[in-house]
């Protein structure tokens, strides 16, 4: 069983978060779960914007997403053999290689790709792979081996790192805000589970009385609760999202984007994020999920749409980002907690599986395929062997984008990719 | 987080001695939603065992079938014949006008659910069903069927103080639970493992006591689950899986009810739902595995009796230490309900006046973001969701606006008002006995009224101050009074319970 932390990759204590915020390493989610970072220190110390800094979007495919039939190896026979209904035909791949195709639904990022802007580091996982989605999802977020319990994350212990001897700030600004848009449509609640949504709060008597409010807030959430308290967290956690609510909600409001980004939840995730970047925020890294993944049963149409929402996501956000000539800034990578059993099950859809293609985008990303594909000359049921361990897409990050020592964070040495240019 | 008692010691029923008003204020903030002052008078002078005999009586009011899930179901059933004989374009048309059907029998159900669990003599037990359906989870967004998800709640309510291994029985036959996790799925020829999976990991166990071999084995059992077009449960004895199946070391011709029972067999059964309750009514800091074995030793002698588990459990020396007590996070469903009780007021009956919060506040009820069921605790805590509670403070001191209501809407406000039942907002009757105190009394008889634990001194202070600037004009005075009372609903103490 997973802990109860729903992202322990991030950081756990509010001081912990206040250092590492102090300088310039904030960390910004937008999820149903608001991962613990947010939950334990939404108030952000800020320093002088440091516009140059480098950037990491972190992307989830919650659920394992079915890796086969996002990159489709379509002249291999064993894909065919495999995947005998829920295969994508030859002519439908978006091809990018002589042997392997984008699912029909990645059209943007096909373009991406051929602009050098996409990179694919193919068949990454772990030894001991293990089909839990709680349990992988939390080795992937704690960057651990397969048997081991880490109760910290990787950007976590990177921000420790990168933080060591520093002193921290103390100033309240908005770094980690939990943004929810309010959708005021009730036809548009099926299925919308991650709301990207800023809570702006509506003052029952106009704006005196809020003040009125904010003003004897602050004085409680400026008394101390006992440390570790639940009180005390609430104190914090309100007074940061006194401090951040007027601030953010001003990024946003003020935000044009230039690119047209499609009407989904994820999209205006990202929509917020470019907003926040253009807006000077020294956040370091983001973190936005897309759930959905978890395609037991005719998964064709719902791998499809999920795919498309991803693809047109990313590509507007890429393209926003380019327009405000952020790009330079911003390298967004995807996750998922595992890809799917290489063999169709009998309900047209897959069963948890162990390695997956991942992404990465970026104008200095360097484009193009990584690694090595799966060897599928598999039986039935059979789980592929990952060929590109997961830690090394997170030490190149940490070595090559992030510029921090990798070694210390992932309590090992692991090989770096040339994702970068 | 330090414990004051042993495991051993943990468990005993707590002394007669040690029952007053602030363990009945515990009592009820914990079991149910919140303390209003006439219950915790009642459950003082009752005693706790009667206390707790009456919130889990053996005979629960159930939720009864809201009229549109009735509605919803013989729709479905109308419509069977009619789809066959559709053209591609109806089809569309039929299967969108259905979706829609199906979408607002949930709304409705949700907006019902709460105005039930919001009377007090459904408060602990409907806490009880919720905490069940957040460990044997199904989730409206995969089901789609507002009639599977209301019958699955019924199961779970009709079950809830029976035997465990007959709820799980009763679980895995829920039809919602069968297109949840794909048990239709499930094929001899060719198993899906997700409700095997699920059963050992989430429902039963936990993982580390079981092997994959376990879950590939007791899927195979599982097999044979149908539904009929209607939606109701039946096994289908030509699907079945009749070969020889090893689970948990045992080897024979498994059905799944036979895997429940070995399950049941272990003693890990006897731990894990004593573990999901500390989390879900105790703590964030789970019960180290001494204490959960003394509890799951006695119960899994008790036969697993459900009954005997809450009695045990909301009776004992441990839920009423010190260390538990106003320190726990409100989950948004008792965020709202408790504002509802501590105020009097009556629930809107409009899903976009209850649904809406409810998922700004990140609890969409009947659908759990996943399988393992809300997280709770300090997770339902972020900068927004406290931004979405202080937003439905602020909503519940504002008159409904009438012309912003649909036709529909302003059918349902107005049977409201037929019934009685259309106090959605804090007038000024009930905050003027206040108004008439002074400022310090005010500020003590609303923070005694509404929060958990004594606030701090600056607080107390500076409403104090706020208060006192209204004086003597009646109405500044009043309006003052109001506004320190949402302040005090929007503090963090008041997320505590």
């Amino acid at each position: 069983m997973a802990s109860n932390n729903p992202t322990p990759f991030l950081p756990t204590t509010r001081r912990e978060f206040l250092s590492l915020t102090g300088r310039g390493i904030g960390l910004l989610a937008f999820s149903r779960f608001a991962p613990s970072f947010l939950v334990k220190a939404a108030s952000a110390a800020v320093p002088s914007p440091e516009k140059d800094r480098t950037i990491l979007v972190l992307v989830q495919l919650a659920g394992g997403n079915d890796g086969l039939n996002t990159v489709v190896p379509f002249s291999d026979g064993n894909y065919r053999r495999l995947r005998p209904t829920i295969g994508i035909p030859d002519d439908h791949v978006l091809r990018i290689s002589d042997t392997l195709g984008l699912h029909p639904s990645c059209t943007a990022m096909q373009g991406l790709f051929h602009d050098g802007k996409l990179g694919i580091v193919q068949n990454v996982g772990y030894p001991n792979p293990n089909h839990s989605h709680f349990r992988s999802t939390e080795i992937w977020e704690t960057a651990s081996a397969s048997g081991d319990f880490l109760s910290t994350g990787w950007i976590g212990r990177y921000m420790d790192n990168a933080c060591a001897g520093r002193p921290g700030a103390d100033s309240h600004d908005p770094l980690a805000v939990h943004i929810n848009t309010l959708n005021g449509e009730p036809e548009t609640f099926i299925g919308q589970r991650e709301h990207p949504t800023f809570g702006l709060l509506a003052g029952g008597g106009g704006r005196r009385e809020s003040e009125e409010t904010r003003k004897l807030l602050e004085t409680i959430a400026s008394e101390t609760g006992a440390p570790n308290s639940e009180e005390g967290f609430l104190q914090h956690t309100l007074m940061d999202a006194l401090v951040t609510e007027g601030k953010v909600q001003n990024i946003l409001g003020a935000y044009r984007p230039a690119a047209a980004y499609p009407a989904n939840p994820f999209a205006a995730s990202l929509k917020n994020i470019a907003a926040l970047i253009a807006g000077g925020m020294p956040t370091r890294v983001y973190f936005v999920s897309l759930n959905g993944f978890d395609t037991h049963v005719n998964q064709a149409d719902t791998h499809a749409n999920r795919l498309k929402t991803l693809s047109e996501g990313l590509a507007a956000f890429q393209h926003d980002l380019e327009a405000h000539k952020l790009d330079g800034q911003v390298m967004t990578m995807t996750f998922s907690e595992f890809g799917r059993r290489p063999s169709e099950n009998e309900s047209k859809g897959t069963d948890h599986g162990t390695a997956a293609p991942l992404f990465v985008m970026g104008s200095r990303v360097k484009g193009g395929l990584h690694g090595t594909p799966p060897a599928l000359n598999l039986p039935k049921n059979q789980d592929v062997t990952y060929s590109t361990d997961f830690r090394s897409v997170y030490a190149t990050m940490l070595e090559n984008w992030l510029e921090s020592p990798s070694e210390p964070v992932l309590n090992g040495k692991f090989a770096t990719l040339p994702l970068v240019v | 987080m330090t414990l004051s008692l042993s495991p051993q010691d943990a468990w005993q029923p707590l002394p007669a001695g040690e029952w007053n008003a602030d363990a009945a204020r515990h009592l009820l903030r914990r079991a149910g939603w919140t303390a209003q002052p006439a219950e915790v008078q009642r459950a003082t002078q009752e005693g706790l065992a009667a206390t707790l005999a009456r919130l889990f009586p053996p005979q629960p009011p159930l939720l009864p079938e809201p009229a549109m899930i009735q509605r919803n179901e013989v729709e479905r059933m109308d419509l069977g014949p009619r789809y066959m004989q559709a053209s591609p374009e109806e089809k569309r048309v039929l299967g969108r006008q259905e979706r829609e059907r199906s979408q607002a029998a949930y709304l409705d159900m949700s907006v019902r659910w709460l105005q039930f669990a919001a009377q007090p003599d459904n408060s602990a037990f409907q806490k009880w069903v919720l905490f069940l359906s957040d460990v044997y989870v199904v989730g409206f967004e995969k089901v789609h069927r507002a009639p599977l998800i209301y019958r699955h709640f019924d199961l779970l309510a009709r079950n809830a103080l029976g035997s465990a291994p007959a709820l799980g029985k009763a679980v895995s036959h829920s039809p919602a639970m069968v297109l949840y996790l794909d048990l239709a799925e499930n094929k001899r020829e060719a198993p899906n493992e997700n409700f095997a999976r699920e059963l050992f990991e989430l429902f039963l166990l936990g993982e580390g006591n079981y092997t994959e071999k376990d879950i590939k084995e007791a899927a195979r059992a599982f097999t044979g689950y149908r539904l009929r077009p209607g939606g109701e449960f039946v096994f289908a004895p030509r699907q079945h899986d009749m070969g020889v199946k090893t689970v948990f070391g045992q080897t024979g011709y498994f059905t799944g009810d036979d895997v429940i029972d070995l399950a049941y067999g272990l003693p890990a059964a006897g731990i894990w739902l004593p573990r999901k309750m500390t989390r879900f009514y105790l703590s964030d800091t789970p019960l180290p595995g001494a204490y959960l074995a003394a509890l799951g030793g006695p119960w899994r002698a008790s036969g697993y009796d459900l009954g005997w588990l809450t009695r045990s459990f909301f009776g004992s020396r441990l839920f009423f230490a010190p260390e538990f007590r106003g320190n726990f996070i409100k989950s948004p469903v008792q965020f709202y309900l408790a504002l509802l009780q501590d105020l009097d007021l009556d629930g809107v009956p409009l899903p976009r006046y209850v649904v809406n919060p409810m998922r700004q506040m990140g609890q969409v009820l009947f659908d759990p973001p996943n399988v393992r069921g809300w997280v709770g605790g300090r997770n339902w805590i972020n900068s927004g969701s406290l931004a979405a509670r202080r937003t439905l403070v602020e909503s519940v001191f504002r008159p409904i606006n009438p012309e912003s209501l649909t036709a529909d809407e302003l059918v349902e406000i107005r049977a409201a008002g037929a019934a009685g039942r259309d106090h959605f907002t804090v007038t000024d009757a009930t905050l003027e006995p206040i108004a008439g105190l002074d400022p310090a009394a005010a500020v003590q008889s609303l923070t005694s009224d509404f929060l958990p634990i004594p606030p701090g001194p600056a607080f107390q202070d500076s409403l104090q101050g706020f208060i006192a600037a209204g004086h003597p004009n009646p109405q500044e005075n009043l309006r003052r009074v109001r506004r320190a009372l949402i302040t005090i609903l929007e503090s963090p103490d008041y997320q505590l319970c």
